[in-house]
């Protein structure tokens, strides 16, 4: 484009921007040189094809040999002009003038303010360099005010790992006549104003030699492959390492221009607790499933094997290469935009994979999943003995520090050091300790501190990120021991749990001593006891047990002990609590109690009050293994949120929809209201403290109802956009989301695909569900209404509440498939079968309930070949989806079972499946097959013979076809003019050639009826018919559906084709008879009633006569038949002209 | 029993034959406002008098239709001469004897599919002459004795003329169930019908 403009100085300034151009006349260049610079090219656009074969052509008779080495030559010039200038500028201003720019060569990309040539001024003036073209090699830092969204993406490509500055830098670098450290001026759209996580900032090795910097290397790799040294330079407060990280890693770090500031922080672990308590919420915790947390582990392992070889020791951390996500590989991980929801796509998903309060939300659907059957079992017999609180015995055990304690048994020489948990050990950084052991605490370090401030308490505070893999196998050796010495155990958290003793022998002090010691023993960790007589006493005597302690509170000394004991420490009573309480002048429990209810109540609430006047006298009726359900399930991100814009925060939004899904389907429920909770930044709050947390923020929420539940992730993801929409927020000013989903209801067992997969937790889920179906019995109706599959489970599922009780999961199998065999004995009796149903069974069920009849079912099958259908059409298709989920469910529970026995329940749930289908059609339906069977048999001649106390109780479509068999019965009887009648007309029409016929099957014709029964009768003397058409006729009545109504059956034939059927000559004349006979017998079972029927039928007939000869003849023996009959019901002739 | 069974059918009755008064455009279509009935959307006549001569006429049929009496009621579309062009007939058959209860929903899920038949019949009937009336015609099995009831009075012998031949048929629509079964067809002029 403008290359050969920048060749001849003569030509004509050709720029791209006016700005820059008359910007440029501010400047202190010369002319000559103003020209060169309006060739300066943005990156990105100066290689582009254009200009490339465009000057290829034109330099075809220069003395340049090619592009390249034009551009070297033009290169070594500007950078003489530059040099000549810069010698003038620096003579024409004060020679006194320090080069503060030494060392530092810009490129200014696009427009900036101050102009391009202002900035190419001040480097002159001050030692600097300004390159007109981009180099890797020869540019430091890149100036621009703005980038286009492209660059920002592409920051790599771009930037080439270069620091990507405002010009306001050199500007006050300039003022304060040093240079400034440029991190602070960092482009808005990259540092978003917060400082940022380290990374190492390399510098070209030039700048090495160059750089007046004054920054010793603080490190050196001893690994380092490459001779290149890379020395951060910084202002002074930074310090800087020289490293050289893997080969791929260089760009990144390059790359992330930041200065090392709090830079062992620097990785994927989030932060999660924050100053304000909960930045990171759980919602509640329910997981999402195993799969992706062992996925998620397994990505971390390999992470750190990754990185172990770069393994800078920073600090005071030892020997944590064996954990996840060592300080090393924090450090040399890579860009800092994963600290926030900028630029890192899986945010969300990383987030919750380094939440220690996810883990620990989840744990509990770990726990259950693990123990389920274990917890269950005993909740079905708790409830029974609840009724002595006397003689309770209810232990609290918790291990001490569990966090701290899990990391560091494998430290035995750490056991009596200052010991804390945090993702992070920077000793700068704002991450927050989670947990710290005693000795850590003895020098004031609480969990929620800073790093920081507990370094500067106890500097030798040693450090350990979390190890959630060991967490969650102590976790299960914790709950084994507990499993093993009570059945009643109410899981708390992952390292707390309520055991009820109550039952057991011995002294509970003594028990507790044996359970404490096992816990030792087999996780190497200590944990506390507390015995008391309820759950909150038990609680509270763990914390004067703790650590590594047991104690027992007797009834008696109840009172003596909460007396003095601060409010705080009764559970339930927080901050704001405390706070209200102390204004009353209430310190401890001793002085609560003076209160009474109703003021406690009137001051606090109903609930709180009582809870309050309770607690402090020691009263607590809850009762050890009361699982509470779930009210809500969600997920909240207050950590690390910022947002460029509305995309981004869409993006982020979806993510979280996903994990709140996720969740939704690991506790196997759906939920109705959605709430939306932000966290907004307020108007006057600075940058938080804690690195990107949520500062001071205004709470919003909304929320919506659906009217149904759902767990989709596509519809949370609707749902959250127009909630998120509602807010109308500047997205920018978010610090923090969160999704809660509420109302829940359970899921269907068909859509629990991951619990359904063993019988196990089929049969632990059905009895889950007969609780639930106590508690929220509308859920119960809605489940049996989408089928009889739920219906079964929850039979099931009774079944196993009422007669297992016990707690093991194998007694309860056992017991299941005794109830099951109870079922057996009341299989419904053969002719309750739907055969249509029996017959689309798989083989292999087929032959297990033909077992169960003792061989019966073939006999029935091949006897019933074609007389099956016995119960109207819409309730076999009912019955047939029941039977075929029920079938589904069956198999899917076989596959998983591997237990031979469980086939038994299996099988016997389908059984029970097709007993329910008859059942549920009312008493009177149920009747109907028998009535089906007895019209096979033996047809009732007339209406007289039917009782009609059983004719009124059948369903309408039953009684109809009934009543329309009937008359036809009373006009074979009464009327055999009207019978006589159409084998006259075929006679006319056929002539002599069928007459033979005609007289040969008069009797068939007076015989039979052909459209009485059901099926009717036609359909088997077709079937075994040996004229195709006639086969095919009744092959199409069962596809049709057995509605017993011809027109389905001649619409299902309309799609065969008609033309080979006429290929036949055999049993044409007899074929073309019953066919005719059949028509009939069908108009007149039909005009009266049905004319629409008639029509239909006739319309199809002419349809099918104008391809088959068969059905002219047919249709041209019929219709004066059916006219005639027309004409007498309605006084007209049926409209079947061919044109419509 | 059939008490309600009746009156269910002079309901649909009467949104039925507005229905075909308006299918067939005798009056503009801003004569009638969409109503539901049996959750569908059907069309009302504002014009006081025509709603009222519809439910008047199906309503005093009521009584009739509870004994049984009425076969037919037929709404005729004929030309200035008298003449039909169009009938649209209702062939009804109510089981008196019906003894056990109706489903009200059963019956108007039936019913329902007639107006939803009906007003897809456009293409089945005839184009009417420029100058034409119409009027409610119904068939009794048997003449009512006249003293019977005061509503008989208000009946009186239509003077519309009989096609000499047999019309031909298009049946519409036909339900069959107990204890209600009604059958919807449209009557034309046989093509060997003198032509007016």
């Amino acid at each position: 484009m403008s290359m050969e403009s920048t060749r001849s100085d003569k030509s004509a300034k050709r720029s791209f921007n006016n700005n820059r151009n008359s910007a440029s006349s501010n400047s202190n260049s010369n002319p000559s040189n103003k020209k060169k610079k309006t060739s300066q090219k943005t990156l990105g656009v100066a290689w582009g094809s254009n200009s490339r074969s465009s000057s290829r052509s034109s330099f075809s008779n220069s003395p340049f040999s090619n592009f390249g080495s034009y551009m070297v030559e033009k290169n070594r010039k500007l950078q003489n002009q530059f040099e000549a200038e810069a010698s003038t500028s620096s003579h024409g201003g004060s020679g006194s003038v320090k080069p503060i720019f030494d060392g530092v060569s810009i490129f200014v990309d696009g427009f900036t303010v101050p102009s391009s040539q202002e900035l190419r001024g001040y480097m002159l003036k001050h030692g600097g360099r300004f390159e007109n073209y981009f180099s890797r090699r020869r540019v430091t830092h890149i100036i621009c005010s703005n980038l286009p969204d492209s660059k920002i993406k592409n920051l790599r490509s771009f930037s080439r790992g270069l620091p990507v500055v405002k010009p306001a830098w050199i500007l006050e670098s300039v003022a304060v006549n040093k240079l400034l450290s440029w991190v602070p001026f960092q482009l808005d759209q990259l540092a978003n104003n917060q400082p940022k996580l380290s990374s190492f900032f390399t510098l070209k090795r030039s700048s090495v030699s160059n750089s007046a910097s004054t920054h010793a290397p603080c490190q050196v790799n001893p690994e380092a492959e490459d001779s290149s040294l890379k020395v951060g330079t910084s202002g002074d407060t930074y310090f800087s390492e020289v490293s050289e990280p893997f080969e791929h890693r260089k760009q990144i770090s390059r790359e992330s221009d930041d200065l090392v500031n709090e830079n062992s922080n620097a990785s994927l672990v989030e932060e999660t607790a924050g100053s304000s308590g909960k930045p990171c919420e759980v919602a509640m915790g329910i997981p999402s499933n195993i799969d992706a947390e062992d996925e998620s582990s397994v990505k971390n392992d390999l992470q750190s094997s990754h990185y172990q070889p770069t393994a800078l020791v920073s600090s005071n951390c030892i020997n944590n290469q064996n954990m996840k996500g060592s300080p090393s590989s924090m450090v040399s991980e890579p860009s800092n935009q994963s600290h926030s929801t900028l630029g890192d796509p899986n945010f969300v998903e990383n987030y919750f994979k380094n939440s220690r309060l996810h883990f620990i939300g989840t744990w509990r659907n770990r726990y259950r999943k693990r123990f389920h059957s274990l917890s269950n079992g005993f909740n079905c017999t708790s409830s029974n003995i609840k009724a002595s609180p006397l003689k309770t015995a209810i232990m609290h055990v918790d291990m001490d520090c569990f966090f701290v304690s899990v990391v560091i048994r494998n430290h035995p020489e750490l056991l009596d050091k200052p010991v804390a948990v945090c993702h992070s050990d920077n000793t700068k950084g704002t991450a927050e300790i989670s947990s710290a052991n005693y000795p850590a605490r003895d020098y004031g370090i609480k969990a929620g501190m800073f790093v920081r401030n507990a370094k500067a308490l106890c500097p030798h505070l040693v450090i350990f990120p979390y190890n959630f893999e060991a967490y969650e196998e102590v976790a299960d050796q914790f709950y084994n021991v507990l499993h093993k010495h009570g059945n009643k155990v109410q899981a708390v958290s992952c390292d707390e749990a309520f055991l009820d003793v109550t039952d057991s022998e011995g002294d509970p002090q003594l028990l507790a001593s044996k359970i404490r010691k096992e816990i030792f023993e087999t996780t190497r960790c200590t944990a506390s006891v507390g015995i008391a007589g309820n759950m909150l006493m038990a609680r509270l005597a763990t914390r004067t047990a703790k650590p590594d302690g047991q104690c027992y509170i007797p009834p008696e000394r109840v009172d003596d002990y909460l007396s003095q004991l601060p409010i705080k420490a009764l559970p339930g009573i927080g901050h704001v609590l405390e706070e209200k309480l102390k204004k009353q002048n209430v310190w401890t429990c001793g002085q609560l109690r003076m209160i009474s209810k109703d003021s406690l109540q009137k001051d606090f609430g109903l609930k709180t009050g009582e809870m309050l006047w309770n607690y402090s006298r020691g009263v607590d009726n809850r009762l050890v293994g009361l699982i509470q359900e779930s009210k809500s399930v969600g997920a909240e991100v207050n950590w690390g949120v910022r947002f460029k814009d509305l995309k981004d925060a869409q993006n982020f939004l979806s993510n979280l929809c996903k994990e709140v899904s996720l969740r939704l389907q690991g506790c196997g429920v759906e939920g109705r209201t959605f709430t939306l909770k932000i966290k907004k930044r307020r108007k006057d709050a600075e940058e938080p403290i804690k690195y990107m947390g949520h500062g001071d923020c205004e709470n919003l929420s909304h929320s919506t109802t659906v009217p149904v539940a759902t767990d989709d992730v596509e519809v949370l993801q609707r749902i959250t956009k127009q909630l998120f929409g509602s807010f109308h927020l500047d997205v920018k000013e978010i610090r923090g989301v969160g999704l809660q989903v509420s109302r829940l209801e359970s899921t269907e067992n068909s859509k629990q695909g991951l619990e359904r997969n063993s019988l196990k937790s089929w049969l632990a889920s059905a009895s889950a569900r007969t609780e639930e179906l106590c508690k929220n019995s509308h859920v119960a109706k809605e489940s049996s209404n989408r089928g009889c599959e739920g219906e079964g489970d929850e039979t099931l599922g009774q079944l196993c509440g009422n007669s297992v009780g016990l707690s093991i999961q194998m007694d309860s199998n056992t017991s299941n498939g005794a109830a099951c065999l109870n079922e057996v004995s009341v299989l419904p009796p053969l002719c309750h079968l739907d055969m249509g149903v029996l017959k689309s069974l798989p083989p292999e069920l087929f032959s297990e309930l033909n077992e169960i009849y003792g061989g019966k079912l073939v006999d029935l099958i091949a006897k019933n070949k074609g007389k099956t259908e016995n119960i109207n059409h819409t309730l076999s298709a009912y019955s047939h989806e029941k039977i075929e989920g029920a079938m589904k469910e069956g198999q899917a529970a076989r596959l998983s079972s591997m237990v031979f026995q469980n086939e038994i329940p299996v099988e016997n749930k389908a059984e029970q499946h097709i007993a329910k289908e008859v059942l549920a059609v009312s008493g009177a339906e149920s009747f109907v097959p028998a009535s089906g069977l007895k019209k096979t048999d033996l047809i009732p001649s007339s209406l007289s013979q039917v009782d009609t106390s059983v004719l009124q109780q059948l369903p309408e479509e039953l009684k109809v076809d009934i009543l329309e068999h009937l008359p036809a019965h009373r006009m074979q009887v009464f009327s055999p003019n009207v019978l006589l009648d159409p084998t006259e007309i075929p006679l006319e029409a056929l002539g002599t050639k069928t007459a033979e016929n005609n007289s040969g099957s008069k009797d068939f014709v007076l015989d039979n009826n052909l459209w009485v029964g059901i099926p009717p009768q036609w359909v088997d003397k077709f079937k075994v018919s040996n004229c195709l058409i006639l086969n095919i006729l009744a092959e199409m009545y069962y596809k049709s559906g057995s509605t017993g109504n011809l027109s389905p059956i001649l619409q299902r034939i309309s799609s065969v084709s008609l033309h080979q059927l006429d290929a036949f000559q055999d049993g044409w004349d007899e074929a073309m008879y019953i066919l005719c006979e059949l028509l009939k017998q069908y108009i007149k079972l039909k005009i009266e009633l049905d004319i629409e029927e008639i029509y239909v039928c006739f319309r199809l007939l002419r349809r099918f006569a104008m391809k088959s000869e068969l059905f002219i003849q047919v249709y041209n023996i019929v219709s004066p038949y059916l006219q005639a009959l027309v004409g007498e019901n309605y006084g007209g002739n049926l409209h079947m002209s061919l044109k419509d | 029993m059939a008490g309600e069974t009746a009156r269910i059918l002079v309901e649909f009755l009467e949104v039925a034959i507005t229905s075909i008064v308006f299918l067939k455009g005798v009056y503009p279509s801003g004569a009638f406002e969409r109503r539901r009935y049996m959750n569908m959307v059907v069309q009302r006549a504002r014009h006081p008098q025509l709603r009222d001569y519809i439910h008047s006429t199906v309503f005093g049929l009521l009584p009739f239709i509870q004994k049984g009496m009425v076969e037919r009621v037929a709404v005729i579309f004929f030309n200035t001469d008298g003449i039909p062009v169009e009938r649209f007939v209702f062939k009804l058959a109510v089981n008196l004897s019906y003894g056990s209860k109706v489903e009200e929903a059963d019956l108007e899920f039936s019913l329902r599919s007639f107006l939803i038949k009906l007003s897809v019949s456009e293409s089945l009937t005839k184009v009417l002459p420029h100058d034409y009336r119409w009027e409610i015609t119904a068939y009794f099995r048997s003449l009512p004795e006249a003293s019977a009831n005061k509503d008989v009075e208000q009946w009186i012998p239509t003077d519309t003329r009989q096609w000499e031949q047999p019309p031909l048929l298009t049946p519409i629509k036909s339900m069959s169930s107990e204890p209600l079964c009604v059958q919807l067809y449209i009557e034309h002029p046989s093509l060997s019908e003198p032509k007016p």
